[in-house]
């Protein structure tokens, strides 16, 4: 079918078809190439009016100057930060999704539109009172602490993704497990899950990246340099140049 | 006899079968117990971490924050109360009000062209269903960058001296920019940061119009074909209409995500929000008003103000998205 569509084109149409989409994958990706030729040039290739594309030695000395400098620490940070929110918010997800989508629980409803709209607060009404709370229970410059706070943004949506993972099950599945005798849990863990990991890793992924890429909080909590995630490191070295 | 016992007899019922092939594999007694805690006791055991975040992390803290903006704050500790003249003081507050007002018109500006943006991509894929496939990965990819790091290559892009944007403008003949000095004033700042902001937004809206755009190829698409419809034509009267509760919540979420941009303007703009106070919005200035000025009577004002904001559009956004599921 796609052959014959793009027969019927008029030449003149299909070369301004590959224009464009030229232009969508130089503009998609020409900050990154930008960002890694930048990261390889010699200073004196770096301070140009024109611009070098190619340029005619690259050095790799800067990764090295990385690796010898806070930034394996701050990646680290970042790591136990993103991992240790993930694995919270999974279980979470886990757990809660599975109720959400099995049980008539009361106030299912707004319990869902609480979930949902949790996503969209603005994290500007969040960062005053849980600065509090956290400098009140001694937790600022402390990993817990900012995944405390990183919670509050990844759950919600998590475990409205989980939840829809699980009404893609059918119910019959651990029912006929129960009636075969086992318990609910056992059903569950036995049957359901090996089902719903797709959903989990959705989950796990939408939870990592929030995590990783958070600045509002991490900026504001963690302002100690030995503890600072990636993002704040980065943004307070740019600002600082 | 309660609905929830007699779904429990049911079930027992339902259960016969198997007890007849073989010898019950719990005493009677113990099963019903194990029943009645499934159904009782461990949907609320299951939702009890999720309440306990719901509650802490979220609840609490709106509910302090309102408390806070209703009195004085200063060094982020609970002071006199002051009923409502820190949202007075806001109101009457020009930079306040311009922040409001720019982040508005920001996010409006940041939708229009995400939209139009995501929505020609969108077509062009459509349209080239053999490249399709590597073209989403490519597309996808600036959503992959984390926001800090788009912020910091895009404002070396707009370098004044060394930026590509200044020597690709000048390129081709608009000889003003050469050297031009984006971040030198509140509106070309403005303009860089939308840039920034839009080449990271768009991904996520143009693969999502994708997969709509793609159920639109129906018997109607092809009826108003054969009838002679042109692209254009069969465009805005079939195919964007059959997408537009998708187009809809699209644009609200990316209304969303605009309005509460923190990012961009902490890593583009120097000092925050400068020059001279020209490029604060409302996350922006919420969060210096807290953590720079130490104020956080007048900053929970500010947050209030944002999440009434959000809560009206957000509302909009459930309504449609419930409507939609039924």
């Amino acid at each position: 079918v796609s052959t014959r569509r793009l027969g019927r084109r008029s030449p003149a149409a299909s070369a301004v078809l590959y224009v464009i989409i030229g232009g969508i994958v130089l503009v998609s990706l020409f900050p990154f190439f930008w960002m890694l030729v930048t990261s390889i040039k010699p200073d004196t290739a770096i301070f140009t009016r024109t611009p070098q594309f190619f340029p005619a030695h690259a050095i790799v000395s800067r990764y090295g100057d990385l690796l010898s400098g806070p930034i394996p620490r701050q990646f680290l940070n970042s790591l136990i930060v993103a991992g240790a929110t993930t694995v919270l918010t999974g279980v979470i997800a886990l757990m809660a999704g599975y109720a959400l989508a099995r049980y008539k629980v009361p106030m299912r409803r707004y319990l869902l539109v609480v979930i949902l709209s949790m996503q969209m607060l603005p994290q500007t009404i969040l960062v005053i009172p849980l600065f509090v709370l956290l400098r009140n229970a001694h937790l600022l410059n402390t990993f817990q602490g900012l995944v405390i706070s990183h919670l509050a943004l990844t759950v919600g949506m998590s475990t409205y993704v989980m939840r829809s993972f699980y009404l893609d099950i059918p119910e019959e599945l651990e029912e006929s497990a129960m009636v075969d005798g086992c318990g609910r849990m056992t059903a569950v863990r036995r049957i359901i899950f090996p089902l719903v990991w797709p959903g989990l890793a959705a989950s796990s992924i939408y939870a990592f990246i929030t995590s990783w890429n958070e600045l509002m909080f991490s900026a504001t909590y963690m302002q100690q340099p030995a503890k600072e995630t990636l993002p704040v490191a980065l943004q307070q070295y740019f600002s600082s140049y | 006899m309660t609905s929830s016992a007699r779904e429990l007899g049911g079930r027992e019922h339902s259960g016969a079968p198997a007890r007849r092939a073989g010898p019950p594999p719990h005493p009677p007694r113990r099963r019903r117990r194990r029943l009645s805690f499934d159904r009782h006791a461990l949907p609320w055991l299951l939702l009890t971490p999720l309440a306990a975040v719901i509650i802490g992390v979220v609840g609490y803290p709106i509910v302090r924050t309102v408390w806070f903006s209703l009195h004085s704050g200063r060094y982020l500790k609970l002071g006199a109360w002051v009923g409502l003249d820190n949202f007075k003081a806001l109101f009457s507050d020009e930079y306040f009000i311009a922040a409001l007002i720019r982040t508005t018109v920001f996010a409006a500006v940041c939708v229009a062209a995400t939209m139009l943006v995501s929505l020609g991509i969108a077509l062009v894929l459509d349209a080239a269903p053999r490249a399709a496939k590597v073209l989403t990965v490519i597309v996808l990819l600036p959503w992959a960058m984390p926001r800090v790091a788009s912020g910091i290559i895009w404002k070396w892009m707009f370098n004044d001296q060394y930026g590509v944007v200044n020597w690709a403008l000048s390129s081709i003949g608009l000889k003003g920019f050469n050297g031009f000095a984006w971040f030198n004033n509140g509106f070309t700042s403005l303009v860089a940061i939308t840039a920034a902001v839009v080449w990271h937004s768009v991904p996520f809206i143009a693969i999502s119009m994708i997969a709509g755009l793609r159920s639109t190829r129906t018997e109607v698409l092809e009826a108003a074909k054969v009838d002679g419809a042109s692209f254009t034509q069969s465009l805005i009267h079939v195919r964007l209409p059959m997408i537009r509760p998708l187009l809809f919540v699209l644009g609200i979420m990316s209304t969303i995500f605009a309005y509460q941009s923190f990012d961009h303007f902490l890593v583009m703009t120097s000092p925050p929000g400068g020059p001279s106070h020209s490029t604060e919005v409302l996350s922006l200035l919420t969060w210096l008003q807290a953590f720079a000025v130490l104020d956080a009577g007048q900053a929970a004002a500010m947050a209030i103000v944002t999440f009434v904001l959000l809560a009206i559009i957000t509302a909009v956004y459930i309504r449609f998205n419930r409507e939609e599921d039924q």
